[in-house]
């Protein structure tokens, strides 16, 4: 592509970083705002519904409460606090954990999808890439064909019935691993961390295996085409006439190479799989960003809802941001234009 | 073999070509006739009404019950074969209207370029920055009631993006072909060139496109249905799996519950992917190069 590629790079010009800053502010500008007028189009007046849930079930209870959260005043007025409150970190108060700011309860639940998003796209990446590589060198062999149509047939199978699968086979059968939730109940405050640890970890092991099977599929397809596209480039011709030794050339173009796209994708990936492993929350009751909002669906709890929502919006354009900027750094021939 | 190929019309040219010389196909195109017979012949295959609640609990496979019954005493064979109708009723429909949008706006973006362009693919990125199925919960949970309608508009309205990137970057570039060229030197219209000209050489990414989408949106059906905000008055597979899980499948170990209907999205689901992929394989050959999705 740009021959000059290289020297680009070294003076990446300030226009590029503030163009992709601007398109970042943008997006999360414009998801922020959908985010807060869906729940209030969708009808349904949570003042009334919580109203209805408690002893005092009264109009003049639930006129009391729409009063609290601000749900009596203009929209528009809503919308200018919803963004002045947001700035400073502070996304209201929950309706259903009554009195509990927003934050707090996604400041208690963000780190628990973290660790397993994190931890299942890392380890499910690095083995998509030795088995994509294997599957492209031998391209049409026994091993490719198996791979890859077992990675179609995971791939149709839904989050949640693997995470079942999982569930009863090492859970409830052989009893290797917990069952639900990411720590042992009832906890005292002098367990030593190396034990707290070793809890985390046999809770978190379920979830993580799941959600490494099921994107281990897509990610293994993308890194052998990844491959296989690669082999079919010019450079590669060319250093297989200039008679280097297939490892030479598999180990110093082609699988570096390969690697490029996908660093996209697992930036990409990052992002999406916070909202992903709603489903696998659910099934292992892991106490995460998924489970919270499907409490929060369930219990009409607008500030709850907006709030995890805002914190995907943040990610996952913080993910995309990283890659932006990063990518050209890892590949010479993006232009920065 | 060449001198014939002469005489042929063009359609037959590609149906061969895509279809009938593609056995990756034909077996995608094989299980789903097969799922689509169950579905059209479900009262006669299993003359038990899957609500019927008339019988034992927790009942291993018998001949009477040849997947046994669930917690209720429901028959899970009926329910499994009548399940079959809401899953590719959904994804089919679901499938179809994403990919009208995606394609309308794909092939606008991709051949208007500038401006026009510019604002459709931001658009995508911002519906791209919003999780699809933390949103369709979302949308889903508000509405005042779920129904089978319902879900097919909300999975169709939120899932076109991905389509719309794909179609775009194929018409992109096509559009730098001669024939476009030679088109607009006639003296055609834009939207001519863009359904008349241009839309026909990209069937088969569309094709490939429609039926992955179809794939995700029986998927994002069985997710909703298990969540418990699909229709609650229907039976579908993601409806038994979230029953069978709600109603202690796991700790009675029914395999027998479980499996069958999380095999049948799985298969069904991969049918559909055999031959997207069969296509998109054949369009890259063409092309001498990968097409990304």
């Amino acid at each position: 592509m740009d021959q000059r590629g290289s020297i680009y790079v070294r003076n990446i010009k300030p226009s590029y970083f503030l163009r992709r800053i601007l398109a970042a502010l943008l997006t999360l500008w414009i998801a922020l705002t959908i985010n807060f007028f869906l729940p209030r189009m969708m009808g349904g007046d949570p003042a009334d519904f919580i109203a209805s849930r408690t002893a005092l079930g009264s109009p003049e209870y639930a006129d009391l409460l729409r009063e609290q959260f601000g749900l009596d005043k203009g929209l528009f007025e809503q919308y200018i606090a919803y963004f002045a409150q947001l700035l400073q970190g502070n996304m209201g108060i929950s309706y259903s954990v009554f009195q509990v700011p927003v934050s707090q309860i996604i400041a208690q639940a963000l780190p628990w999808t973290l660790l397993i998003v994190l931890t299942s796209t890392l380890i499910s990446f690095a083995i998509a890439w030795v088995l994509g590589m294997l599957a492209a060198l031998k391209k049409g062999g026994v091993f490719d064909t198996l791979v890859v149509g077992g990675s179609f047939y995971v791939q149709s199978m839904p989050y949640f019935f693997v995470a079942m699968l999982l569930l009863i086979w090492f859970g409830f059968e052989l009893k290797w691993f917990p069952m639900s939730h990411a720590l042992p109940s009832g906890l005292g405050d002098d367990v030593p961390w190396y034990t707290m640890v070793g809890y985390i970890a046999q809770h978190a092991f379920l979830p993580v295996l799941s959600l490494v099977v099921v994107g281990l599929a897509g990610r293994m397809v993308m890194m052998r085409s990844n491959i296989l596209q690669i082999f079919s480039e010019d450079y590669i011709t060319l250093a297989q006439a200039k008679g280097l030794r297939r490892r030479t050339i598999l180990r110093r173009y082609a699988l570096r190479n390969a690697m490029l796209p996908s660093f996209t994708g697992l930036m990409l990936s990052l992002g999406t799989a916070v909202g992903g492993a709603i489903t696998t929350e659910m099934i292992y009751s892991y106490p995460g960003i998924g489970l919270t909002i499907m409490n929060a669906v369930l219990s009409q709890d607008y500030p709850l809802i907006m709030g995890c929502f805002s914190i995907i919006a943040v990610s996952i354009v913080a993910a995309n941001f990283l890659a932006d900027l990063i990518y050209p750094f890892i590949d010479p021939r993006v232009s920065l234009a | 073999m060449q001198k014939r190929t002469g005489q042929m019309p063009e359609w037959f040219l590609v149906l061969r070509k895509y279809i009938l010389r593609n056995p990756r196909a034909l077996i995608g195109i094989f299980i789903i006739v097969v799922f689509a017979a169950v579905a059209v012949f479900a009262d006669s295959l299993s003359s038990i009404d899957p609500n019927n609640i008339a019988f034992f609990p927790w009942e291993t496979p018998s001949p009477e019950h040849p997947l046994g019954t669930n917690s209720y005493g429901q028959d899970i064979f009926s329910q499994v074969v009548h399940g079959s109708r809401i899953t590719l009723l959904v994804g089919i429909l679901a499938g179809l209207l994403t990919s009208l949008i995606g394609t309308a706006v794909g092939l606008v973006a991709g051949y208007k370029g500038g401006a026009v362009s510019e604002v459709l693919m931001r658009i995508v990125d911002v519906f791209l920055t919003i999780p699809s199925l933390a949103f369709t919960i979302v949308i889903s949970s508000m509405l005042p009631q779920m129904t089978v309608t319902s879900t097919i508009l909300v999975i169709g309205a939120l899932n076109w993006m991905w389509m719309a990137r794909s179609v775009r970057s194929q018409t992109l570039s096509e559009s730098r072909r001669d024939y476009v060229d030679a088109a607009r030197a006639l003296g055609m219209s834009d939207a001519e060139i863009m359904f008349k000209e241009i839309l026909p050489n990209i069937i088969p990414v569309i094709t490939a496109n429609m039926v992955m989408v179809i794939t995700s949106a029986m998927l994002t059906e069985a997710s909703l249905s298990f969540l418990g905000i699909g229709d609650p008055t229907s039976i579908s597979w993601g409806k038994m799996l979230s029953t069978a899980f709600d109603n202690g499948a796991i700790i009675y170990e029914a395999w027998n519950w479980i499996l069958p209907p999380g095999l049948c999205i799985a298969t069904l689901g991969y049918s559909f992917m055999l031959i997207g992929n069969s296509f998109l394989d054949i369009y890259a050959n063409d092309r001498g190069g990968a097409v990304k999705l």
